[in-house]
């Protein structure tokens, strides 16, 4: 009896080994791909993929899963319950700095969604300097806190100087002026909070740190290195898949089909704002310069490094650019 | 000299953490999913200060939210305890409120009181005060037959002393589900303050789970777990001086019984 209660907590910890090492085992007949966030447009490309047989044709099984807030892609990687999936620059960088072997294969956003709104009653913000004195909304420890930080030090402001204001899911403080500006993404809550605020006739503006020299790269789709190590072509195969899918999803030729997509995964979300937000989309994924759709932004991922080491997210530097396999081949 | 629940709480939590450092070293997994033991220790000392007070303002807010949590449970259970027409319908009210889960009704209340005091305060009431409700109105609605006959008898039974005759035959229970009840008032703040609130531990843990520190979750884990066992510790002794101060004879302890 004694003997047994000994083993009793070995047996639990074996137990736990052989069910992570049998899910990892496990990916290799269909390939779990983890979104960052929940089903809306931000991720119609990857939806449309899916839907329309682009992964099928590349002889690929891919099960699209939601993303949420206390999903990590990055750490389902790594213990075997996804073999792709979206993470921030920030959180390939923050996991490279820990050792987890992590590397991106397209950089899905080519401008940050992440922005902040504001009431267009009340003065531009056409410089960094402008945020003195106001109300800031921030989600502490997510990324716009680092971005916000970062404007506010290149306009010599400190805290002093603004109010941060704690942001979480409930936009209430947003709506009933509280806050002066609000972080959101620009082609999805962007839509909807601009939407509620003009049905009581309130225009809005928006706060884009791109346009003040802040570059903080956003979704991107990862893999693990021993995957792109062990399987390069599936892994080639699949960034295509996703790639085409993606440009599909974007031909304004396509927009129906997307939106019945869109309808299909995010059905609490009205029609017009749907089509709002996909048009929103469009310029945030599409590369400027013409290229593909997916096109590491080399010079932004390094920039996004400096921020953090700047912002001492993290202790020295990683080198991200090892880190980027665009397509899943060597940059 | 540590206390029975302290000592428990020191082997449970490093079972815990040898466990995750089976995980991390049989699977070989990095930094990122989980810290090695330097980097814990690192990141513990780093943010030992910070949290040490967050926790404690937590605490605070769980005292007091069990106290008011005991007040009500035995407010409701007191007068639920008679199989009226009125003690039924509490009773009833008091199941379904319950039945709404608080990490739901949380927002309206953050959105009714602010993210302050006040919002953390009701929640680890109200996630605490069920269980309590529960076991109150078990003791309260069980008549002590033997004492309670003679008082019926002899037409002296109040409703004041109904609830002493019953509050004195169950007072262990009492004190134990009332030092059980504390770990619930704890992890109602920490919910609260996890969903909205910008203070405590729980505001602290949601910065950490942002950033996917897990050294800094088992560090507030680690206090959360130490300041629980400390504050249960107290209200055994606190139930366990009661018990022997109303019940006992003197001279006799507890433990001789």
């Amino acid at each position: 009896m004694k003997t047994s209660n000994r083993l009793a907590p070995i047996l639990v910890i074996a137990l736990t080994l052989v069910s992570l090492t049998w899910q990892t085992a496990d990916c290799g007949e269909t390939l779990n791909y983890r979104l960052k966030w929940l089903f809306n447009t931000s991720v119609v490309g990857d939806l449309y993929a899916q839907d329309f047989g682009f992964f099928q044709r590349a002889g690929l099984t891919v099960n699209v899963k939601a993303g949420g807030p206390e999903r990590d892609a990055i750490r389902e990687l790594e213990l075997g319950h996804a073999t792709f999936g979206v993470a921030s620059a920030d959180q390939v960088i923050r996991a490279r700095a820990k050792g987890a072997p992590v590397v991106v294969i397209a950089q899905l956003f080519q401008v940050n969604p992440l922005q902040w709104i504001y009431r267009g009653v009340k003065p531009a913000i056409n410089t960094p300097s402008d945020l003195k004195g106001r109300i800031l909304g921030v989600t502490f420890g997510g990324n716009d806190e680092t971005i916000m930080r970062t404007l506010m030090a290149r306009a010599s402001l400190t805290e002093k100087d603004v109010t941060l204001f704690s942001v979480r899911y409930d936009y209430t403080p947003f709506y009933q002026d509280r806050v002066d500006i609000w972080p959101c993404y620009r082609n999805a809550q962007g839509i909807m909070l601009a939407d509620k605020l003009g049905q009581a006739g309130e225009a809005v503006r928006f706060f884009n740190p791109a346009d003040h020299g802040i570059t903080f790269v956003a979704n991107s789709v990862v893999t693990s290195a021993k995957t792109l190590e062990r399987n390069p072509e599936m892994v080639q195969a699949f960034a295509k898949a996703l790639i085409s899918g993606w440009e599909a999803s974007l031909m304004p030729e396509n927009r129906d089909k997307a939106l019945a997509v869109l309808r299909k995964y995010n059905r609490d979300t009205p029609e017009e704002l749907r089509q709002k937000q996909l048009d929103a989309t469009r310029p945030l994924v599409l590369p400027e310069s013409g290229a593909r759709v997916g096109t590491i932004d080399l010079k932004g991922w390094k920039q996004t490094e400096t921020i953090m080491l700047e912002q001492g997210l993290i202790s020295k530097p990683v080198h991200v650019e090892k880190a980027l396999f665009p397509g899943g081949k060597p940059l | 000299m540590l206390g029975r629940r302290i000592l428990q709480f020191f082997l449970i939590f490093a079972l815990g953490l040898f466990g995750l450092m089976g995980v991390k070293y049989g699977l070989g997994l990095s930094d990122y999913v989980i810290p090695g033991p330097g980097e814990i220790i690192t990141t513990s000392r780093a943010v030992a200060h910070d949290y040490f007070f967050d926790t404690l303002n937590t605490l605070m807010v769980a005292v007091i939210g069990q106290a008011i949590s005991i007040f009500m449970a035995f407010f409701v259970g007191i007068t639920a305890r008679k199989s009226t027409w009125a003690g039924t319908l509490i009773k009833a009210a008091a199941y379904n409120i319950q039945a709404y889960p608080i990490v739901a009704v949380a927002p309206i209340i953050f959105i009714l009181l602010g993210d302050g005091f006040t919002s953390r305060l009701l929640i680890a009431a109200m996630i605490c005060y069920f269980p309590l409700l529960l076991s109150v109105i078990g003791i309260m609605a069980e008549p002590v037959t033997d004492m309670e006959h003679f008082y019926i008898a002899t037409g002296r039974m109040r409703w004041q002393l109904e609830v002493k005759i019953r509050a004195f035959e169950n007072i262990g229970k009492l004190t134990t589900v009332i030092a059980g009840s504390s770990t619930l008032a704890m992890a109602g703040t920490i919910v609260a303050e996890f969903i909205a609130a910008n203070q405590g531990i729980g505001h602290s843990i949601r910065i950490a789970l942002y950033q996917s520190d897990l050294s800094r979750i088992l560090t507030a884990l680690f206090l959360i777990g130490l300041f629980l066992s400390i504050y249960q510790e107290i209200l055994e002794g606190v139930g366990k001086r009661l018990t022997s101060g109303w019940i006992l004879p003197k001279g006799v302890e507890s433990e001789d019984l």
